[in-house]
């Protein structure tokens, strides 16, 4: 090569963000392309489950095939599955998720209001699994075999087994029979003397015991150590370059997308136990009603949302990635 | 169900009986606890299922309600006074045989799609690498729900979802392992010498090199069952009262949790506790023993 020179830096550079561009439209569709395999699962589900509603319809009447055939055309029913599945589809596009059967209120409107909560709970509870794990990944890294990362280890795992219900049992009794901090246990009561407490104890409870503190720690503790031994650390080590500046892309930015990615689902599904526990009025009580009174249209938005929810937390490990390592979007 | 970076299929060259030999002391107690665990697990399963048991689940003693662990109740009476311990052995009829169910199947199914991950390259590949995205993009416990609402709260398809929600972490670690094994002579030599596909894949490849994966994943996964259904039965969606179950012992101690009687409500709660513990310990343990590279 030939002096590269001003010229030839533009243009690498250039290439390199195009790469990253090709890598985010890619990842784009691979998410439009698993929201739609989402419906379809849900959508058969629904389709499987026994019962319709025009047997109840036509209920005492002894209906032949013709006279069902009649009433789903009288009605404008698609008669293929595909047919009413682009229905639903259609329907769901435009925002309309359908309406409760128990309440009779459009669902769409009850996930908007209830969402939020949910959004601080799992969003909150993933911080706190990340505040907990990361010291320690950091620690047993640094000492892996000293008695205090042991026992740190052994603590960790003894956290991730806790069953999340009764974690939340101990936190209420603790904090309103022996410390007095609220008077009464009530999501919807006026705002009371440490109101703000209230609101993070659900938080702490889900990020202590939703089961990957073990898991997040060890990810993070495997992914450092492995890139603290590559050739380019020792490298900088030689030449006294700041040797975190170098380690943190890889050993520490990727691990962490990676797993706030792949642990979003289990926050999410422990927000469902702990929501319950603290009468949190978010999208899992909703999910636990529906499921109690066979609301499928409630529970069918939620998993909908959710699993929307994870794709975009997948999404966005994706783009880092590519802003990171460019080189991935040429595989 | 946890995934391990070193997926990619490292089997040592050493032997497995000095990966034994070489174990840390921390991982050995691992497998010990988990073991014990394990045989604890199964032998109250079957004094359960047999009816041995220190107590009449179902008697109620009035004048013992909520006790702590004494002489009578080893381990002491819920809020109707209903021996403990009892409760406890008969609550593993719950998630015994529902949780053998949700391991076979994931074994099953992500066993068949990893081969074909593993041993097709391009579209078939690339279509599980799909199917995993998408399954793993349903929370569990939001999907069991929706099973719930549609069908019935019935354990077993529970666990048949449970099943299946878990096996692409199978499918991606036996392909990963695949795509090393091929490159492997002794696999060459096996096609060179005329074996068929089938019997390559079933006893080269999964008989005799990744046995030690499906029993740590099948030990995982027996964790991820009794933590479902613990759940869901805390829920209400599991097995009913009077019908014991640790998640319905635990929602029924509740009550009496808040009046200072801990014990109803934490006896189940640490017995959760201490057998999810030995199940993952009992993985990992054997995962650092059996699968890692980095073993001295």
């Amino acid at each position: 090569m030939v002096h590269p020179g001003r010229g030839a830096k533009v243009t690498t550079k250039l290439a390199a963000f195009r790469r990253v561009g090709v890598m985010v439209v890619r990842e784009l569709a691979l998410t439009a392309l698993l929201l739609l395999g989402v419906s379809l699962v849900v959508f058969v589900i629904l389709h499987l489950s026994p019962g319709d509603p025009f047997s109840v319809l036509l209920e005492g009447q002894a209906p032949g095939q013709a006279a069902r055939a009649s009433v789903r055309e009288a009605l404008g029913v698609p008669t293929t599955w595909y047919g009413r599945y682009l229905a639903w589809l259609g329907n769901m596009a435009h925002g309309n998720l359908g309406t409760s059967i128990r309440t009779g209120v459009p669902v769409a409107g009850e996930i908007v209001r209830a969402g939020p909560n949910t959004l601080y709970l799992t969003l909150g509870s993933l911080l706190v699994t990340l505040l907990l794990a990361v010291p320690l990944a950091l620690y047993s890294a640094w000492r892996r075999s000293g008695a205090l990362a042991r026992a740190l280890t052994l603590a960790v795992y003894l956290i991730s087994a806790v069953p999340v219900f009764w974690l939340g049992y101990v936190v209420i009794y603790l904090c309103i029979h022996r410390f007095g901090l609220f008077p009464l246990l009530s999501a919807t009561a006026e705002p009371q003397r440490h109101g703000w407490l209230y609101i993070l104890l659900p938080i702490i409870v889900l990020g202590v015991a939703n089961g990957t503190v073990s898991e997040v720690t060890r990810h993070l503790r495997e992914e450092l150590g492995r890139v603290m031994a590559e050739d380019y650390i020792r490298t900088a080590r030689a030449k006294g370059a700041p040797v975190w500046r170098h380690a943190f892309k890889e050993g520490f930015l990727l691990p962490m997308t990676e797993m706030i990615a792949a642990k979003m689902p289990f926050v999410l599904g422990g927000a469902v136990i702990v929501e319950q526990v603290f009468n949190w009025p978010g999208l899992g009580r909703m999910a636990w009603q529906a499921a109690q009174d066979r609301d499928f249209p409630v529970i069918m938005g939620i998993t909908i949302v959710a699993a929307a929810f994870v794709r975009l937390a997948s999404l966005l490990r994706g783009v880092i990635y590519a802003g990171v390592n460019p080189r991935t979007a040429t595989e | 169900m946890r995934r391990y970076r070193q997926a990619a299929g490292e089997v040592g060259e050493r032997r497995e009986r000095s990966r034994w030999r070489a174990a840390t002391t921390a991982d050995l107690a691992a497998v010990g606890y988990g073991l014990l665990v394990v045989a604890l697990v199964v032998i109250s399963y079957a004094l359960g299922a047999v009816g041995w048991l220190p107590d009449d689940p179902a008697r109620m003693d009035m004048a013992r309600l909520n006790a702590p662990p004494g002489p009578g109740h080893a381990l002491g009476t819920d809020f109707l006074g209903r021996d403990m311990l009892s409760r406890l052995i008969v609550g593993i009829q719950a998630y015994f045989l529902p949780g053998l169910l949700a391991v076979a199947t994931s074994l099953a199914l992500g066993a068949t799609l990893g081969v074909v991950a593993g041993y097709r390259d391009g579209r078939a590949e690339a279509l599980v690498t799909y199917l995993s995205n998408l399954v793993d993009s349903f929370p569990r416990l939001v999907l069991i729900l929706l099973v719930i609402a549609a069908f019935r709260a019935d354990i077993y398809y529970v666990m048949l979802v449970v099943g299946i929600t878990g096996a692409p972490a199978i499918a991606s670690l036996i392909a990963g392992k695949i795509q090393f094994l091929r490159t492997k002579s002794f696999i060459e030599a096996a096609h060179v010498l005329g074996l068929s596909t089938r019997v390559i894949v079933v006893k080269h490849i999964l008989w005799y090199n990744c046995a030690p994966l499906l029993i740590i994943q099948a030990t995982l996964g027996m964790g991820e069952a009794i933590l479902v259904e613990t759940s869901l039965s805390y829920l209400g969606f599991g097995v009913q009262e009077p019908t014991p179950s640790w998640g319905n012992m635990v929602q029924a101690g509740a009550n009496y949790f808040f009046h200072g009687k801990f014990w109803p409500s934490t006896a189940p709660a640490l017995a959760i506790l201490g057998t999810i513990l030995g199940f993952h310990l009992l993985g990992d343990g054997l995962n650092n023993i059996l699968e890692s590279k980095s073993a001295p």
